[in-house]
């Protein structure tokens, strides 16, 4: 059997991701870069964990080529990547390095020890690509797609493994949380191009408020006129969420945008134009003015 | 001189796809049009020039023959001239033809300091061809990118991760993803259209480049989503009314 290597910089998503199977029972061998994420996989459904032992200043991504040695060494027939930014990187790199198949934020994986065979979204989530891989491959695969499990403790083994000097670290500075999680959010009230000024954020940040929700937007909103910070915007390039309900007040439902928040269970539109794409994909729409129907919104909300 | 290469890709427009009511897929009307991301890094690549001395700035596609149009437009946006790698490989490549594709034109061009992508196609956005260009050439890699600097002959990248800032340094050459909101992508004005159409191009044959290489992703079938959504209008004679009917909705619904 060819085993199957797991990588994630979030090693909560490399835990989950540990739980993949396969119908041979392929060995998982996850690959951790200091001693708390070994110790953090060593009973998630991994054989083996093996600890470059990289220290709090390596740049996992600089370590591709070697880990694409590593890959070759070992034999591994696929190698399953947290789909975080440093994740697509490092898997992109280790495809490149290796010259097989890579499949980027795939769903639906299976692998039966020769071929690889997933799912995953084009044109903006508008079309499913069903792709298959023959041989080696690398894939990256996100939260929620792969259910954790807990299982015997796996033998921890500790690898020697070269960074590529050519990188070098100048400065990392964690994010500081604002208190706003709209990944976490159950409602989030999300705001477009169709607000005419930033004191209408007001209104939304009002309705929010009043939802026990968090506000989030388009990337115009934030990239073009940085009214809110760019972790804020929903979309293929930005945020994607799932809340129980997502209230778009001026969004006209771009494909890029509607990916951010395709599996919300409930999405309600509030925008001028009746034709505007978000209508065909929202399960409530009212067309008018936000600014008129936003007040309103949020006195209901407190009332109840 | 040092070429800054901003590579770009000629999409088809996702806002014309057709999708049948039983999943199938019609293409045939989408309009082509330069990935929405690629205008910005097209944009970064003439800044990041405009900061090196004698830098500049130049653009890579790889596209059939029908991907002309996104030449006269790069160019239009600022970029000294232009290279197409050209022919029909484009048409089914999966991301290790690209890249390899890529890499090898990339390496015919003379003087290149800096290659740079935007994180991901607005087709496929499988946001791998910096990550696997840079491993084809072996050259350091820079992604998710906000920000550029010129240190001597390193390039000083700030990066936005999940859960930090991170800014590294990496010496010419390098390659480098950037996210869409490093540098606005204007639209061009008459007069550099107007221009574009007399800025050199060179075509390379990607049959060449490519070198009987065939994908390894290989798609099976492609199947359109539905969307599943109630689509009800809830706009009532009054403002107020409206929002009496949506609570109402939505307490049945279970979400408030």
């Amino acid at each position: 059997m060819a085993g199957i290597l797991i990588y994630s910089d979030n090693t909560e998503l490399a835990a989950d991701l540990c739980g993949f199977s396969t119908p041979e029972q392929e060995d998982i061998t996850a690959l951790a870069f200091d001693g708390p994420a070994a110790e953090a996989l060593s009973t998630c459904g991994a054989k083996t964990v093996v600890n470059i032992e990289a220290g709090k200043d390596a740049i996992p991504e600089s370590y591709a080529k070697s880990i694409a040695a590593f890959v070759r060494e070992k034999g591994y027939g696929l190698v399953i990547v947290g789909a975080t930014p440093r994740g697509r990187d490092l898997a992109a790199r280790l495809a490149g390095y290796l010259d097989c198949g890579y499949g980027a934020d795939v769903s639906n994986l299976a692998y039966d020890g020769s071929t690889i065979s997933y799912e995953r979204f084009n044109f903006g989530g508008n079309v499913v690509s069903h792709e298959h891989i023959d041989g080696l491959g690398v894939v990256t695969v996100g939260k929620g797609a792969i259910e954790r499990v807990s299982g015997p403790v796996a033998t921890v083994e500790t690898a020697s493994l070269e960074a590529d000097g050519r990188e070098k670290l100048v400065e990392r500075i964690a994010n500081v949380s604002e208190g706003v999680d709209i990944a976490a959010a159950d409602r989030v009230v999300g705001v477009g191009m169709g607000l005419s000024s930033e004191d209408e954020l007001k209104l939304a940040e009002d309705l929010a408020a009043a939802l026990g929700g968090a506000v989030a937007c388009s990337r115009g909103v934030a990239e073009e006129r940085g009214w809110l910070p760019v972790d804020r915007y929903l979309g293929i390039s930005g945020k994607v969420i799932t809340p129980q309900l997502y209230l778009a007040l001026g969004i006209s439902g771009q494909v890029q945008h509607l990916y951010g928040v395709r599996d919300a269970k409930v999405i309600v539109a509030v925008d001028k134009d009746e034709k505007a794409p978000i209508m065909r994909n929202a399960d409530y729409c009212i067309v008018g003015d936000l600014k008129d129907y936003t007040p309103l919104l949020t006195e209901a909300m407190k009332a109840r | 001189m040092t070429k800054v290469v901003a590579c770009f890709k000629w999409v088809q427009d996702e806002a014309d796809i057709r999708i049948g009511d039983d999943g199938s897929v019609d293409l045939s009307r989408a309009k082509g049009k330069i990935s929405e991301y690629d205008r910005n890094a097209i944009a970064e690549a003439c800044a990041l020039a405009g900061m090196l001395d004698e830098g500049s700035p130049v653009g890579l596609t790889f596209g059939a023959p029908s991907s002309k149009p996104s030449l006269k437009d790069a160019l239009s946006r600022g970029l000294d001239e232009a290279y197409w790698a050209k022919g029909t490989d484009a048409d089914g490549a999966d991301g290790s033809i690209t890249a390899k594709c890529l890499a090898e034109a990339i390496r015919r061009i003379d003087d290149v300091g800096v290659v740079i992508c935007a994180e991901g196609a607005s087709d496929t956005f499988a946001r791998q061809t910096a990550p696997r260009i840079a491993a084809l050439l072996d050259v350091p890699c820079v992604t998710s990118v906000m920000e550029i600097t010129v240190k001597d002959d390193a390039i000083v990248a700030k990066r936005r991760l999940d859960d930090c800032m991170e800014t590294v340094e990496v010496a010419f050459p390098v390659v480098l993803s950037v996210l869409p909101e490093i540098v606005e992508a204007p639209i061009p004005g008459l007069k550099a259209i107007m221009s574009a159409s007399k800025k050199p191009v060179t075509e390379f044959s990607s049959t060449e480049l490519v070198d009987g290489s065939r994908p390894l992703a290989k798609v099976s079938e492609i199947t359109g989503t539905s969307v599943d959504r109630k689509c009800i209008d809830i706009t009532k004679d009054s403002p107020e009314a409206t929002v009496q009917a949506l609570v109402s909705a939505l307490q049945k619904e279970g979400v408030l």
